[in-house]
């Protein structure tokens, strides 16, 4: 027994779900990913790996630089969003929206961006 | 028909209601439930051929299925800050404009409340009270004892009443 009664699906949602959950193999099987789409995981979390580190790096250069503006921890994934973002506007993730560095990157991860686009994307806005 | 293929079929006749209205509960929008439902089953599919029987068929699929809703909130959570908003604000939205709610306004406030509540209590507190898991399932998919699981859904609980007795206070005003 569940309770599910407060919430409904479009007529005939279940009538023709079960044919469409199993097509999946059929699906999965003709588009049977290449060598390279199935390292891809792989090849995204060693670009999240090196983005870590990029931004290790990055924070490192800031604080030790001369005397300018203060650069808080969250700045570059501020940097980071307002690439992502395409209204712009700078948004500091972490401060504002209790995001961790893990979450953000996650994320990036899971939405397959890679380490080249963020650097070709952020090249015009080096500090 | 491979072997392979009769099983994952009878996965998908055995599982595939139950598993929309659970992942339903945490993306608030039948949309986003039905894409959900289509990536955990190839997830499923995916993870077929290695499944050796450690755990019981179901408790394996439902922990696929409440491992990715739990991952596609984190998903939205970074979404909504990058839409300047929040992921609260974000389920606040979606319950209150969901074409397919018809329930009253109690059950309303409710799926709210459960909305705003942390990962852990959310999760637990979905397939206790909707999915009516026993505590011994919840604890066999999850991998959290009882005893934790049994103190979280009481403490979802007393913040879901908290959270109606404030709505109702507000309606009365």
């Amino acid at each position: 027994m569940t309770r599910n009664n407060d919430i409904s699906t479009p007529q005939g949602y279940f009538d023709s779900l079960q044919q469409r959950l199993q097509a999946i193999p059929g699906k999965q099987q003709a588009g049977r990913p290449t060598v390279a789409r199935r390292l891809m995981p792989y090849m995204a979390y060693a670009a999240s790996l090196a983005l870590l580190v990029a931004a290790g790096g990055f924070i490192l250069r800031k604080t030790t630089a001369a005397p300018q503006a203060e650069v808080s921890e969250g700045s570059y994934y501020s940097y980071l969003a307002q690439s992502l973002d395409p209204d712009g506007g700078l948004v500091d993730l972490p401060r504002e929206y209790g995001l961790s560095e893990e979450e953000i990157v996650q994320y990036l991860v899971d939405e397959g961006v890679s380490l080249e686009y963020l650097n070709e994307t952020n090249d015009e806005k080096a500090y | 028909m491979t072997e392979l293929e009769q099983v994952f079929n009878d996965i998908v006749k055995q599982y595939s209601e139950r598993l929309y209205w659970h992942v339903r509960r945490f993306t608030a929008s039948h949309e986003d439930a039905d894409d959900l439902l289509q990536e955990i089953f190839i997830k499923i599919w995916h993870a077929l051929p290695s499944f050796r029987g450690e755990a019981q068929v179901y408790t394996w699929v439902w922990r696929i299925a409440t491992n990715e809703a739990l991952n596609w909130l984190r998903r939205e959570k970074v979404r909504a800050a990058l839409r300047f908003s929040s992921l609260d604000q974000e389920m606040d939205r979606r319950i209150l404009s969901d074409p397919y709610f018809n329930g009253t306004d109690a059950q309303r406030e409710l799926s709210r409340a459960v909305a705003r509540l942390p990962e852990k209590q959310r999760q637990v507190f979905v397939m206790r009270w909707w999915d009516d898991l026993s505590y011994e399932q919840i604890s066999a998919i999850t991998g959290t004892s009882v005893g934790a699981l049994k103190t979280s859904y009481h403490i979802a609980q007393e913040k879901i009443r908290a959270s109606v007795s404030n709505a109702e206070i507000g309606r009365d005003d």
